[in-house]
């Protein structure tokens, strides 16, 4: 079998869309959007703790977190990628989603334990849970961001115990910004 | 020099295996999944993918989802090597030039 340099070429090219279109819908991409929207949701929530009155900004927090969840649940759905991986339990899913409602369960028990709690430490138990969720998942599933997992947490509590007045807005800008510019780099490199 | 495979050279046939070439070595692609991707018909994939399992190049499950079938199709070692051959030939040709 003989072909052209050109043919070549354009049989080339349609192997590097394909491989990336597959990567795009069907690999680990889609992660990157739970990142985005958690990154928003921290980027406003602590925006409006640094800046607002708590009456208010207890409000709004549930809000985002309520939008946050239905938005995971939907997007956690929809995700079903089309690829199955023979060597993972079927269970594996059910396991992951076990995991984060005793997770949830064991962070409301902490703040019941420390009841009643400061704003700042309410914040700071729920990121280091969130936190210990993210490095679990990333350890099980892809490692690809079990350090920034872990630099996320780094960050928040030397905000928490260096700069306690700024703590909120480190947490907007670097944290949430950082999850958002996390989730789209994530996104570029597939 | 790398040869260029004609079983794997058709176009369609060529995406198939780009598509599953990039899936780690114990992931499957849902079929649906995959003629989403190349656009074609059902018939039509179900054709070329029967090309390809012959040659021994895919492997295709049938199994049961939730009580609904579902068909999954990977790329076999032997599917995975003669693709890198193919695309060693296809840049051979290209610097070649």
């Amino acid at each position: 079998m003989e072909i052209s340099p050109t043919e070549a070429e354009q049989a080339l090219d349609a192997i590097q869309s394909m491989v990336k279109k597959t990567r795009r819908a069907v690999a680990s991409s889609g992660s990157y959007i739970f990142l985005v929207v958690w990154g928003v949701i921290w980027l406003i929530g602590f925006t409006c703790s640094q800046f607002l009155a708590d009456p208010l900004v207890g409000k709004i927090w549930a809000v985002l977190n309520i939008l946050g969840a239905v938005l995971s649940a939907v997007i956690g759905i929809r995700m079903n990628r089309g690829v199955r991986n023979t060597s993972v339990s079927p269970l594996l899913g059910q396991r992951l989603g076990l995991f984060w409602l005793l997770l949830w369960l064991f962070c409301a028990a902490a703040i019941a334990v420390i009841w009643p709690p400061e704003p700042k430490q309410l914040a700071m138990i729920i990121i280091l849970f969130v936190m210990t969720g993210w490095i679990a998942m990333s350890l099980l599933l892809s490692m690809t961001s079990t350090w920034w997992g872990i630099a996320f947490a780094a960050l928040a509590l030397a905000a928490y115990f260096l700069v306690p007045d700024y703590f909120y807005l480190i947490m907007a800008v670097l944290g949430g910004g950082g999850m958002i510019a996390l989730g789209f780099y994530i996104r570029s490199r597939w | 020099m790398p040869e260029l495979n004609e079983t794997i050279h058709q176009p369609i046939r060529l995406r198939i295996m780009a598509a599953l070439v990039t899936l780690k070595q114990d992931e499957e692609l849902d079929f649906s999944t995959l003629r989403k991707l190349l656009d074609v018909t059902d018939g039509n994939l179900g054709a070329h993918l029967r090309k390809l399992e012959e040659a021994g190049y895919i492997a295709v499950n049938k199994t049961f989802v939730e009580r609904k079938p579902r068909t999954y199709v990977a790329v076999t070692p032997a599917g995975r090597k003669v693709f890198d051959q193919h695309v060693a030939a296809l840049k051979a040709i290209l610097n070649s030039k």
